[in-house]
């Protein structure tokens, strides 16, 4: 990186932390602490639960998921309006009218203190694993641009972030993630631009769409139904309805989010805009995937885009191997460049049959290339069965830094940065919340003084963040993270969601009953899960349903069992 | 930031939360039929 990106990058970090610590000075009390003292107009709400959810992980991976194998993963959101307007008719007018500070101490209210206990441990042990994701994912751009391992980089990142969560609070959190989502928007939209014109002449912005498309990377539409596919319009209709319904209405960095609205009307303003823009959002993001893809058929990609991995490679005994396996990669790029050439022009005279003729060499071609690399990545585990040999995060990552422009480079930099920060400090914020709230002030120090409490949420939020930290050290051994993250979710979320529903819809049910109902569905779907049985999307929807079902016969028979005992 | 007031909570272009509601179902569908076009178009 060049000095102006490093300014770039720096200037961009202190300004906003420093506005966020700025903004957040004097929290007093935990609800200022915890809750921004319920201030916070719609706006605010909006941006925070969208920096929330857009972590680091949607900037680097949602691209590269788009460039290996197309747009479909935008269906993963097409739950989460239906699940904002659930949300807003139920789940918001409730906690506001409790005025809870977490979603599980309602659980108490309407159950009782196992169910309260049980719901908030499910969430910490989530929340707590899928942080670290989150803080590994930037530290992968500073080992990339650096060249040493994430370890370090985890640590340095993970640090960072604690020490502003620690000191600034809900407020800071809330703060930050306005401006951050704002230079976000601007620099993705940048970044766009630049893509386009990093292609050669006579392809413009649509041609490049229409090679990928006979490609197969426009693919945002499957209406197929199949158990196993996560991207389909049904899995994630139904599937990812369950899955947003879950995370917004029972994940506490979610909830915590929409707690700091003013009224219920800001926050369900917020929650209902976040609907309305999350899935063109998510669209544009994987569209700049599909131009950088159509780069590459222009311009030879590495045969490998993690660098780190490919320079260890390049260091061992395995180089001989290495160079012919690039040799045939170049040879692989310039056929499938030839046919991409006579696809351009098959496509400016809009001659039907040899597209056709196009798109099946070059998937041929494509599957060259593809086996090439496969090749090199077997070389990678040969010389060390550790090596990290997927590559989906680095991509995006790899053409900003070799052909963006000064400047520009470090602006989208610090953006990876900024969502990592939004979303690790809003999770964060949320383990400290639950853990003195639902754990430390209901079980363990009930009557303290609000200084005690506060303290004992800083030094929660300091706890948290050291496991997040070990637990990010660990996340390099884990596939594409994106879906690890949604993976780890769906074990939990159905459940937790389940026992909020029959909370919510079926007064006659008692604690006992949900709180049994939830365990034995925990330990049923984890197994779904570990034997593959169906795409993890369907877990959140399996979990939820058999929470409510084994409520509802629970409660039948402890009716029973109360009814023979009388 | 300022606290808003109750009165404010609604946007202007419409008259009630459910109106808001079904003009957020009705944005989904929307976009799930622009991405099939595109879809379509572009395979």
């Amino acid at each position: 990186m060049s000095y102006i990106d490093w300014g770039v990058l720096i200037f961009t970090l202190i300004v906003i932390v420093t506005y966020g610590i700025y903004k957040s000075r004097g929290a007093k009390n935990i609800d200022g602490y915890l809750l921004g003292n319920r201030s916070l107009p719609w706006y605010s709400v909006c941006l925070s639960v969208m920096a929330t959810q857009a972590s680091a992980i949607t900037f680097l991976s949602a691209p590269g998921l788009a460039y290996s194998s197309g747009m479909s993963f935008v269906q993963f959101y097409f739950g989460l309006p239906l699940a904002m307007i659930v949300l807003c008719v139920t789940f918001v007018p409730i906690f506001h009218r409790l005025k809870v500070y977490t979603a599980y101490e309602y659980l108490e209210q309407r159950f009782d203190l196992k169910t309260r206990a049980l719901t908030a441990f499910l969430f910490l042990i989530q929340r707590g694993l899928s942080t670290g994701i989150t803080i590994y994912a930037p530290s992968i751009i500073l080992s990339t641009i650096l060249d040493i391992n994430t370890t370090y980089t985890t640590l340095v990142i993970g640090g960072i972030v604690v020490a502003y969560t620690v000191y600034g609070g809900t407020k800071a959190v809330s703060y930050t993630q306005m401006l951050q989502m704002s230079i976000i928007f601007c620099g993705l939209f940048a970044a766009g631009i630049m893509v386009v014109h990093l292609l050669p002449g006579d392809i413009g912005f649509g041609k490049a769409i229409s090679i990928a498309g006979k490609m197969g990377r426009t693919n945002a539409i499957d209406f197929k139904f199949d158990w196993n596919n996560p991207y389909t319009v049904w899995s994630g209709l139904i599937g990812g309805f369950f899955l947003q319904l879950s995370y917004f209405g029972t994940d506490q960095s979610q909830v915590g989010r929409y707690l700091t609205g003013a009224s219920v009307g800001q926050s369900r303003l917020g929650l209902l805009m976040n609907g309305l823009v999350k899935i063109p959002m998510q669209f544009l993001i994987l569209l700049i995937g599909v131009l950088v893809f159509t780069f590459y058929q222009y311009n030879k990609p590495p045969v490998f885009f993690n660098s780190f991995e490919l320079n260890k490679l390049e260091k061992s005994t395995y180089n001989p191997q290495l160079n012919q396996l690039k040799k045939d990669y170049e040879k692989a790029f310039q056929e499938k460049q030839i046919e991409v050439n006579k696809l351009n022009v098959a496509l400016d005279r809009q001659d039907k049959p040899v597209i056709d003729q196009q798109r099946i060499a070059l998937k041929q071609a494509d599957e060259q290339t593809k086996s090439v690399r496969k090749k090199v990545t077997d070389l990678m585990l040969e010389n060390d069965p550790h090596a990290d040999i997927n590559d989906n995060n680095y991509i995006f990552l790899s053409f900003v830094t070799r052909y963006l422009p000064k400047g520009l480079i470090g602006l989208l930099i610090a953006i990876i940065f900024l969502a990592s920060m939004g979303s690790t400090a809003s999770a964060l914020n949320s383990l400290a919340s639950t853990s003195v709230i639902d754990i430390y002030k209901r079980l363990i120090n009930k009557d303290a003084t609000e200084e005690n409490y506060l303290k004992a949420s800083r030094w929660s939020t300091v706890i948290w963040g050291l496991i997040c930290i070990a637990m990010a050290l660990y996340a390099s051994k884990i596939g594409n993270l994106i879906e690890a993250v949604n993976i780890l979710g769906s074990y939990i979320y159905g459940t937790i969601l389940g026992v909020f529903l029959v909370a919510f819809y079926l007064k006659h049910v008692n604690g006992r009953a949900v709180f049994y109902a939830a365990i034995l569905t925990e330990a049923i779907v984890c197994i779904c899960g570990y034997q593959k049985v169906v795409a993890y999307l369907w877990l959140n929807l399996i979990g939820c349903l058999l929470v409510v079902l084994l409520s509802l016969l629970f409660q039948l028979l402890l009716k029973r069992k109360l009814n023979i005992e009388n | 930031m300022e606290s808003p007031k109750r009165g404010q909570d609604l946007p202007p272009f419409v008259k009630s939360w459910t109106q808001f509601y079904w003009l957020l179902a009705g944005w989904l569908v929307f976009l799930i039929l622009i991405f099939y076009l595109f879809t379509q178009y572009f395979e």
